[in-house]
């Protein structure tokens, strides 16, 4: 009972959806923010400024003999911008810096879930024997707390195991 | 591992700057190298933000860091210090405290001030007015689009209708050529089967021919989009027929209107993105400033702490040679460049260190000297502490004690009478004052009488230390034994001669009568034995006297009213010779004296017979007492001959006499009894003539 309760909490805080595809060598991540995203970065997108949602991918294995965990961090940035004289959202993905995809939406909706709901992204894995796990995170803006202290508005980070590809 | 551990403090030491400088490289390199690796997908503004806020904050920590350091590091040093009770850290503390309080309060005050001054003031930049424009800017070139698609597809719905009510091909094509140039169209386009049946175009914007075709089929079926040409936006809207083809309708909007729109949407974007950068410049400028802040902090503690150490280390130094000079360290100047109140200060204790160094030098000479001094004379000198618990002594002392230890270092007194002078020190630590007496101790079995003065150093009452003089009196007592005896031996000699004589006389005179049968031999006889047993009585008289003088018994003094024993010795010479007055004069007023009466009474008899032996003419004799300090002075004067002998004090030997008749040991009983009750006296020239005997006792039991 405690159990389910917990998956239940669990399921009901998770504002970011994680599937994963294992292949020889590559791992196909296919991410999906379920949550509300914050006001002004929908009213900077309607507005015509350049908007963007950062999604930090790391993969991290459990390597008692050194404090650091990691073994690998990816960044997907998916960005839009509306030109405010035709209406048209223009929508990039990268991955590492390299386009992963690109796009138009008409709307503001549109835009939002092709930002929101961004193409899969292909990531190396190292060939390995102990188990790997991913951890995921969108970041959308910065915000301060006290005027000074940076804090980042996002979502939380999910951890996922990456399956061995059969 | 202590020589590593030195020689690493001391390159540590010496490198500090360059390992700090090291550390400060490293830091810098490694929070770079994270912040543009997670800043390069950044656009070059937003990069510039977060480079300059990372910057600040860099900046704001390292001058925090700092100042903790300073702070805690002076603050813990300080709390040592006092802990310890270091000269100067209670004045520094407080100076340091003093400039904290002094600077943090209001700088911390101003800076909390000016961030909200400055957050209120990036917040009106947000104001409602100024976001109204820009987003003004942005509907109105929204409405434009808007307005110009409307009327684009209500055109396309017309040219579709007219289309479809065609005959035939030929109809089509001459009712679009019609509607184009009726409608004013910018771009007229038929299409069937994706092929453009006839596009017609204004021959000024023939760009829009590079546009890409709008494909059918086409869902919805009736549409618009708005693209840029160049310089300018083209609003396409479709119409599908029933025969699945469609036309399509292009309209070109002003270049100028168009440029006109780009900018206020542009500003209505620039101003979105300065608003979602807002928190970011807020936080740029409080960092600034608060930096700025900090840096008037950091200048203000350092100077604190760099005005205290000017303070007071001149203080210090002072102090610290003070204490050094005051502790007997040394005599060493203050090496202090000061020109202010502090090296006025420094010059006069300065100039008393140097005068100070001439008493020491002159110091040092006069012990030289004496140490020389008490190293060539005979006389032992031990000097003690003022508790009398230790002794050091001269070459000459530890020679008469027999410990060679006592001219080399200080003993303890415990120890001499340990050597068997026990004497010596009851008489060292039972003075309470000025003492003089003699004493016959044993060093190393050798008897040695020393007369031993006792002297306390720097006042009776709290003495500093004690000096003790020991000086050898065995020799000295042994020859004037000596001579006493030979004294007495040819005095003896000479009395008992004299008697001696006449008997022999008389004896050979009544023999050579007998012998010759003198017919006077009667008379001869008794005349003769007369003269000798009349001699002989004179010679048993002499030792009777003698006698007396060698069995005086030891004194029993007891107080007693010294004028009441001189009335009742006057008494009895009143009358004694025609002509002669003896007279009394009491200045001591009934005063008891602690003395022996018998033997007082005695010496003053031998006095008197004296005086009035002298006085042969008559005359008077007067017995005086007085009181001189603490003595009793008895004088016993007559207005006879006078002294008949230079030295008075031969009068006092045992068997002189200048009187041809007597024992000659009167005057020498009068001394031995004066001396036994702790006095003196001595026989002088009376005015006008005469002699006087002056007795001289201790009174103060009186």
């Amino acid at each position: 009972m405690l159990i389910c309760a917990l998956l239940l909490a669990a399921a009901a805080a998770s504002e970011l959806e994680v599937s994963l595809v294992s292949a020889p060598a590559r791992l196909s991540v296919q991410l999906a923010v379920s949550r509300e995203l914050p006001a002004e970065w929908r009213q900077a997108l309607e507005a015509g400024a350049p908007v963007s949602i950062t999604y930090r991918l790391r993969l991290f294995r459990n390597r008692r003999w050194l404090w650091d965990q990691r073994l690998a961090g990816h960044e997907l940035l998916v960005r839009a911008e509306r030109d405010p004289l035709t209406g048209v959202f223009t929508l990039a993905a990268e991955l590492d810096g390299e386009i992963l995809a690109s796009g138009q939406a008409a709307s503001v909706d549109e835009a939002v879930h092709w930002m929101t709901h961004p193409p899969p992204a292909e990531i190396p894995v190292p060939l390995r024997h102990d188990p790997l796990w991913l951890v995921v995170r969108a970041e959308f803006l910065t915000r301060y707390k006290l005027l000074v202290f940076p804090s980042t508005v996002g979502t939380d980070w999910v951890t996922r195991a990456v399956q061995e590809a059969q | 591992m202590t020589g590593w551990r030195r020689r690493w403090q001391r390159y540590r030491r010496q490198n500090r700057v360059l390992v700090a400088l090291y550390l400060l490289l490293l830091a810098l390199a490694g929070g770079g190298y994270l912040l543009f690796s997670r800043m390069r997908a950044l656009p070059p503004e937003e990069l510039t933000n977060r480079l300059l806020t990372f910057l600040l904050w860099w900046f704001d920590l390292t001058l925090i860091a700092i100042l903790l350091f300073i702070l805690l590091r002076n603050l813990v040093k300080l709390l040592l210090e006092r802990h310890h009770g270091i000269l100067g850290s209670r004045f520094r503390t407080k100076l340091l405290l003093s400039y904290l309080v002094l600077i943090v309060v209001p700088t911390s005050a101003l800076f909390i001030l000016g961030a909200s001054l400055l957050s209120q003031a990036t917040a009106s930049w947000f104001a409602a007015p100024v976001e109204g424009m820009a987003r003004t800017g942005t509907e109105l070139a929204e409405g434009v689009r808007l307005d110009s698609e409307s009327r684009v597809r209500r055109i396309a719905g017309v040219v579709a209708a007219a289309l479809t009510r065609a005959a035939d091909e030929q109809g089509r094509l001459a009712e679009l050529e019609r509607l184009h140039v009726l409608m004013g169209n910018d771009f007229t386009g038929y299409y069937r089967n994706s092929i453009a049946v006839v596009e017609l175009v204004d021959p000024r914007l023939r760009t829009l021919l590079r546009l890409p075709t709008i494909e059918a089929p086409l869902d919805p079926a009736a549409g618009s989009r708005s693209e840029r040409a160049g310089p300018t936006v083209v609003v396409r809207a479709w119409e599908r027929l029933g025969d699945g083809s469609w036309v399509v309708i292009g309209d070109a909007l002003p270049e100028d209107l168009v440029a006109a729109e780009g900018r206020l949407a542009a500003g209505g974007a620039a101003y979105e993105r300065l608003k979602l950068e807002r928190p970011t410049v807020t936080a740029t400028m409080v960092l600034g400033f608060g930096g700025l802040a900090l840096v008037v902090v950091f200048a203000a503690i350092w100077l604190g702490l760099y005005l205290s150490r000017s303070f007071t280390e001149p203080l210090l130094a002072l102090v610290a040679t003070t204490n050094r000079v005051a502790a007997g360290e040394t005599l060493e100047e203050v090496p202090l460049p000061a020109e202010d109140e502090v090296g006025l200060l420094v010059g006069s204790f300065n100039a008393m260190v140097r005068r100070l160094r001439g008493q020491e030098k002159e110091m040092r000479s006069t012990l030289g000297r004496l140490d020389a001094v008490l190293g060539a004379i005979r006389t032992g000198v031990l000097t003690l502490d003022a508790d009398r618990l230790t002794v050091t002594g001269n070459p000459a002392a530890a020679a008469l004690l027999g410990l060679p230890v006592l001219a080399t270092r200080t003993v303890a007194l415990e120890e001499l009478t340990v050597a068997g002078l026990g004497k010596l020190v009851d008489a060292i630590q039972t003075a309470a004052g000025p003492t003089r007496a003699s004493h016959t101790i044993q060093p190393g079995g050798v008897s040695r009488m020393l007369e031993v003065a006792v002297v306390p150093l720097g006042g009776e009452n709290r003495p500093e230390g004690w000096v003790v003089a020991l000086e050898d009196l065995t020799q000295l007592v042994r020859a004037q034994r000596q001579a006493a005896w030979s004294e007495a031996a040819r005095r003896i000699a000479h009395q008992i001669k004299n008697p001696l004589t006449p008997i022999r006389l008389a004896a050979e005179r009544m023999a050579r009568h007998v012998e010759r049968g003198a017919s006077d031999l009667e008379e001869v006889v008794p005349q003769g034995c007369r003269a000798i047993v009349e001699h002989v009585q004179s010679m048993q008289e002499m030792v009777d006297a003698f006698s007396r003088f060698a069995k005086l018994p030891p004194t029993s003094r007891r107080p007693f009213r010294l004028g009441e024993l001189i009335g009742q010795v006057a008494t009895l010479y009143h009358g004694v010779r025609p002509g002669l007055v003896v007279r009394t004069t009491d200045g001591l007023g009934g005063r008891e004296v602690l003395v022996d009466p018998e033997q007082l009474r005695q010496a003053l008899t031998n006095l008197v017979d004296n005086a009035v032996e002298a006085s042969v003419g008559g005359g008077e004799i007067v017995i005086a007492t007085a009181v001189d300090g603490e003595e009793v002075v008895i004088e016993v004067a007559d207005q006879g001959q006078g002294l008949e002998v230079a030295d008075a004090e031969l009068l006092f030997q045992p068997f002189y006499s200048t009187k041809g008749r007597g024992s000659g040991v009167g005057l020498a009983v009068v001394q031995r009894i004066v001396t036994d009750h702790g006095g003196t006296v001595r026989l002088e020239a009376n005015a006008p003539r005469g002699v006087r005997a002056v007795i001289r006792l201790p009174g103060g039991e009186g």
